[in-house]
């Protein structure tokens, strides 16, 4: 046999071994693919089970929640009016022409949040008598863009009372007037602010000149009543309606 | 007779070349579609285990339907508050 016989028998000996062992290797990590494959097609299963009635139920959720939307929508816009959008605009800036589209309503959106201040409107609904409120039913409504905070002032108007009827601060500085007359000895009041003559001064105690100077106590008198609760006319302090403050007395 | 037998030689030295280099050709292709199945194990593994743990997390689907009656409740709720807001507020 010569030489080139025997290695071409070797060649092709070489080529079935290794075709033999890579076929073989290949073969078995098939067999690992298919076995993975049948517990992911198990899992795969249960999911598919699981999730079977998920779409019934959504359903059903999302139609209860679309009729609750609707219903809450319907009322919104029997009770609003022509505002809904302006409200709807008040609290989500943005989103008032959006509800006008989706509700199939046209016109202008204005944010009642910039026409009125926070709570007239409500205030004004439950009769506070507001100006906007006393025009409410069915006409146009009274509302002030430019000076939108007025609504809100009306309603309680003069909460300290008449403003012309409360004394003045008085005036502090070098542009204060001159209410004392000017005096030459230092510490007595010729005149008092009104005018009036003052009260003598009184006598000064007689200083020793010179020892010991004794302080003496004054005779321990009784201390004043507490004024009546509720009092108004004794002692400093703020008043108000009701008397001294709880703090005060 | 000798270039007959010349020519059989060199034919089968021919034949060999051809072999050796089938025999390199072969075992590449092999390997490599070797290699591409071991490569595909783990990630099969991978998925077996997303979807067994996607089918553990799938367990609380049952709560829809106790969600489902909540809703169908309160639903109900807003709308007997809407019919007691009707009567309270003035239409516009």
């Amino acid at each position: 046999m010569s030489l080139a016989l025997a290695v071409m028998i070797l060649l092709i000996v070489l080529i079935i071994a290794a075709l033999a062992i890579y076929l073989i290797a290949t073969i078995v990590e098939l067999i690992k693919i298919n076995k993975g494959l049948a517990v992911v097609i198990g899992s795969v299963g249960e999911i598919v089970t699981k999730t079977a009635p998920v779409n019934g139920v959504l359903d059903a959720i999302n139609g209860n929640l679309v009729a609750g939307r609707n219903l809450l929508e319907n009322l919104f816009l029997k009770k609003g009016g022509d505002d809904c959008g302006g409200l709807v605009e008040s609290l989500f800036p943005g989103e008032g022409q959006k509800f006008l589209n989706r509700v199939g309503r046209r016109g202008p959106v204005v944010n009642t949040g910039v026409v009125y201040t926070r709570g007239t409107v409500i205030l004004a609904s439950l009769g506070r008598g507001a100006p906007i409120g006393a025009a409410h039913a069915k006409g146009p409504a009274v509302r002030d863009a430019k000076y939108s905070t007025t609504a809100a002032a009306m309603l309680y108007p003069r909460p300290g009372g008449d403003p012309k009827a409360r004394p003045k601060s008085p005036v502090v500085g070098s542009n204060s007037p001159r209410q004392y007359e000017a005096s030459s000895t230092p510490g007595v009041r010729p005149r008092l602010r009104d005018g009036s003559e003052a009260p003598p001064p009184s006598a000064a105690p007689d200083m020793p000149m010179g020892g010991r100077v004794e302080v003496r106590k004054p005779a321990a008198a009784p201390p004043p009543p507490p004024p009546a609760d509720g009092g108004g006319d004794a002692g400093p302090g703020r008043l108000n309606v009701k008397g001294k403050r709880p703090w005060e007395r | 007779m000798l270039i007959a037998a010349v020519s059989g030689t060199l034919a089968l030295w021919v034949m060999d070349i051809i072999l050796v280099v089938a025999l390199l050709l072969l075992g590449g292709l092999v390997k490599g579609v070797l290699g591409a199945a071991k490569s595909i194990v783990p990630r099969i593994d991978a998925i077996a285990g997303v979807a067994a743990a996607a089918s553990k997390d799938l367990d609380a689907v049952v709560v829809l339907l106790t969600t489902q009656n909540y809703i169908s409740q309160i639903v109900g709720s807003v709308a007997n508050y809407g019919g007691s807001l009707d009567v309270a507020l003035p239409d516009a």
